[in-house]
């Protein structure tokens, strides 16, 4: 019934662990015998990782192409992040072992025999409140995308992969990440470069600039759900007060919300407005923290303005712009849902629907728990991939402390 | 002093343990102690949700008020929720935890989902042949029959009728004059599309920004398919069997979406931008940018309220036609009163006695006047005539007329099935595609029906043995 016999897959998974921790652990001069034994366990351990709950059933018979590579790329990936792990805990251990003198004491850290237990009693209870509130959900994510299940039915059916099959297929929920995505690099680049313009003039000691600095941050002191009404209000086609003054002064009207081409730009504009409070004041906070006499030196030197900016100033600000980077992504993937759902809800022709925003129709909208299940999966792996791209690509670019 | 601290610090932290071990199972709500009868001293709760937050919740508690001078055995406690969306999955949710109150307001469209979840018990199987329940007369012959169809399943009563709707027409008269045209209304949607064509200078110079509008959703597609008698799902509409099939690619429904097409496409429907847009569409309607509106006869209230504020005429009639294919009937809207299943029988009793005159002659007719809801018993329509409310009011007949009028089949008493909201979404979906892009209005309408079948399937895997 299996087109690949599971016990062969999982051989299959072995026998690559054991090769390459051999290979390893050769290099860096350490048993080979115990690289292979290590190396099977994280193999085997790897492939079954996923295939264990989902039963291997993305091997059976009557699932299709799809559903297969589903399945290689999921035993792909558990070895690889199993023999990944084994390999590096297997060298510290090995190295701890071999420099017994490599006993590091930080001060301010606890002491004493009791130590650890102290210490494990005061971790305790964020420890339980993330396993509760995140974990547990976690886990249940997994195992419900893997389900039919719905919002008061009598029972669940598991459906292997199905879930995510669909969603690959579909060209729809392609065109929702794309704009997702179009939509989230919008707003960030909008959000970030604007914020960076305002916070470079309303940092400098003017007069009234604590009024200004005030005002400055006060949108982000505002939900997205009333930002998105704010600019439901402006930009209404019908009745909103921007096409009131247009048609007023110049006699014509602008479809703002009812346009494909401009309906996500209006979005774009009142994420940007939202976060950008936030981007101000850490960007101020930063700029109040550049010394002075790094610029003074360059000007000294005949650098002017732009080359001070960008050589200087921009290349310290890089750990804020960074850290803005990361939370202004994750803003414009999740938060932005409240603006959508009350500026376009998602139109039109879907152009505003987003990711976050289909895992809301499909789940609370049409109580379809596995399938909205499996897309904020697919949603959660998109941005841990982006953010890790984002740590990749600013790898040495980012200069720390002057 | 240090070791003090040391000591809160610790007693500190077993409390936050020790609460975040207690059991979190532990049932919050134990079922109360079975209470064989309710007396005017200890008197048992009866708990309703309904959707209204607005002068509709002050009518309902005006009526509990009543009930509970009546029985003083009873306590009726009358909580609103969001939507009728909200209201629902609150109560499957209460369900799960068994905290549900004896009354819940359902609307047409979860039906199907309430009798496969088995949350309510049908008010027949309580009734059980008597003709009152505590004093209050079970006169079900009473209701509508349009009304009465829809909300009887298999031949039995489910449910109680509250707030039921049809679409009509409306139709601002001073802008019709200034374009040269008055009553009678347009009774199809070539009429319409004709007296469109008279309105357009109106939209030229300025005046409106299009001849009419109304909220894009996919109800009043439901109601326009039922006008020609088409199924939307097959078994009978799911009346006869369990719907297996969504039918989106009828030729009923490609002729809907074609038509808000061309009127779109020619500038005469006004789209707010916003699928499901209730509110947006009447904004535009008031705020006279459009001379006509096709919505529920329930907005008559706030439209007749808005008339009066700016001085403008408002006639109402019938949601116009296909007069290729001719009108067979309209379905109704709206939603209906159902009381939970594992009641104590005395409490079960008292609910069933609240809807009974919650929903009696004259709270039917008090409740149309607040709310422009259709009466939904004969003689709340028979005392209104003789109050001569229908005089004053004539808007507020239409929609009586079309229900009462309409031929009862299959399609108009109108589609059952489990995944009704999804399948909503999908229509409104593909009928905004149609319009808006230059595609074929059929490609998109195919490509609904099949994910609507796809999540039918899905459905029924679940709920069906």
């Amino acid at each position: 019934m299996y087109v690949i016999p599971p016990i062969l897959i999982v051989a299959l998974a072995a026998l690559v662990g054991a090769i390459w921790l051999v290979y390893r652990f050769r290099k860096h001069a350490l048993s080979p015998v115990l690289g292979a034994v290590l190396g099977v366990s994280a193999g085997v351990v790897g492939a079954l990782m996923f295939m264990w709950p989902l039963n291997f059933c993305t091997f059976e018979r009557e699932r299709d192409q799809m559903d297969l590579a589903i399945g290689l790329v999921l035993i792909f990936v558990g070895t690889v992040l199993c023999l990944t792990a084994a390999s590096n805990l297997a060298r510290r251990v090995l190295r701890r072992e071999r420099t017994p003198d490599s006993d590091e004491t930080h001060p301010g850290a606890f002491q004493g025999a009791s130590a650890k237990v102290t210490a494990a009693v005061l971790l305790l209870p964020t420890l339980v409140v993330l396993a509760l509130f995140l974990y547990l959900p976690m886990f249940e994510t997994f195992r419900l995308s893997t389900q039919l299940a719905r919002l008061g039915a009598p029972r669940t059916r598991f459906i292997c992969v199905t879930h995510f099959t669909r969603l690959f297929s579909d060209t729809n929920y392609i065109q929702s990440a794309v704009v997702s995505l179009g939509m989230a690099a919008a707003t960030v680049f909008l959000a970030i470069s604007l914020s960076l313009l305002i916070a470079t003039m309303a940092y400098r000691p003017i007069r009234g600039g604590r009024i200004y600095r005030t005002l400055l941050v006060w949108p982000y002191a505002l939900s997205p759900v009333v930002a998105g009404i704010i600019f439901k209000l402006l930009f209404n086609p019908a009745a909103g007060v921007l096409n009131h003054y247009l048609q007023l002064i110049f006699g014509f009207q602008v479809p703002w919300l009812l346009d494909r081409t401009i309906a996500p730009w209006i979005v774009i504009l009142a994420g940007t407005w939202n976060i950008m409070g936030f981007c101000i004041l850490v960007y101020i906070a930063a700029l109040q923290n550049v010394p002075a006499e790094l610029e003074e030196a360059a000007a000294i030197d005949g650098a002017n303005a732009f080359q001070r900016f960008f050589r200087i100033t921009f290349p310290l600000l890089s750990p804020y712009t960074f850290f803005l980077l990361v939370t202004t992504t994750t803003y414009a993937f999740f938060d932005t849902f409240g603006l959508i759902d009350n500026l376009t809800r998602g139109g039109p022709l879907k152009s505003t629907s987003t990711l976050m925003y289909q895992v809301y129709v499909v789940g609370v909208e049409g109580r379809d728990l596995g399938r909205a299940a499996a897309q904020s999966l697919v949603l959660f792996l998109f941005v841990v991939g982006l953010t890790l791209f984002q740590f990749r690509a600013s790898r040495g670019r980012i200069v720390y402390g002057a | 002093m240090f070791r003090c601290k040391r000591l809160l610090l610790k007693v500190f932290l077993l409390a936050v343990i020790a609460v975040l071990l207690v059991p979190i199972n532990a049932p919050i709500n134990a079922p109360a102690s079975a209470q064989s009868s309710c007396t005017p001293d200890s008197p048992c709760e009866i708990e309703v949700w309904i959707v209204f937050t607005d002068h509709r919740l002050d009518w309902a508690l005006e009526r509990a008020n009543e009930f509970m001078a009546r029985h003083p055995e009873y306590k009726v406690t009358i909580t609103p929720q969001e939507s009728y969306f909200t209201l629902l999955d609150s109560y499957a949710l209460a369900a799960e935890q068994g905290t549900t109150p004896e009354i819940a307001q359902v609307f047409e469209v979860g039906t199907q989902f309430v009798l496969d979840a088995g949350f309510f018990k049908p008010v027949n199987q309580i009734i059980a042949g008597r003709d009152e329940i505590l004093g209050e007369p079970v006169n079900f012959e009473d209701f509508i029959p349009v009304i009465a169809s829809y909300y009887s399943i298999e031949g039995e009563w489910a449910s109680v009728p509250w707030n039921t709707s049809t679409p009509i027409l409306y139709a601002n008269m001073n802008l019709l004059r200034q374009a040269g045209l008055d009553a009678p209304l347009p009774k199809t949607w070539q009429e319409l599309d004709a007296a469109c064509a008279e309105l357009q200078p109106l939209v030229d110079n300025g005046t409106i920004t299009g001849c009419w509008t109304m909220s894009f959703e996919s109800w009043l597609f439901e109601q326009w398919l039922a006008q020609q008698n088409a199924e939307l799902v097959n078994n009978g509409n799911g009346r006869e069997g369990r719907a297996t099939e969504v039918n989106l690619t009828s030729d009923g429904a490609i002729a809907i979406a074609q038509m808000v097409k061309d009127m779109y496409s020619k500038g005469y429907f006004v789209y707010t931008g916003v699928r499901d847009d209730f509110r947006g569409s009447v904004q535009v309607f008031s705020s006279q940018q459009a001379a006509f509106m096709i919505n529920t006869s329930a907005a008559a209230g706030s439209v007749a309220a808005t008339a009066a504020e700016s001085d403008i005429e408002i006639l109402a009639d019938r949601m116009p036609y296909n007069a290729d294919v001719g009108w067979t009937g309209n379905i109704i809207g709206g939603a209906t009163m159902w009381v939970s299943d594992g009641l104590d029988p005395a409490v079960e009793d008292g609910a069933l006695a609240f809807l009974l005159f919650f929903s009696n002659t004259e709270n039917a007719a008090s409740w149309h006047q607040v709310s422009g809801y259709v009466p939904v018993r004969q003689s709340a329509v028979d005392l209104l005539e003789q109050q001569g409310w229908y005089e004053e009011n004539p808007n507020y007949l239409i929609a009586s007329e079309q229900l009462a009028d309409s031929q009862i089949t299959p399609a108009t008493r109108g589609a059952v099935l489990g995944t009704f909201s999804e399948t909503r979404h999908l229509i409104t979906q593909a009928l905004e595609n149609g319009m808006l892009t230059g595609g074929d209005v059929g490609e998109y309408m195919a490509a609904a029906e099949r994910e609507a079948n796809v999540l039918l399937e899905d459905y029924n895997l679940l709920f069906v043995d």
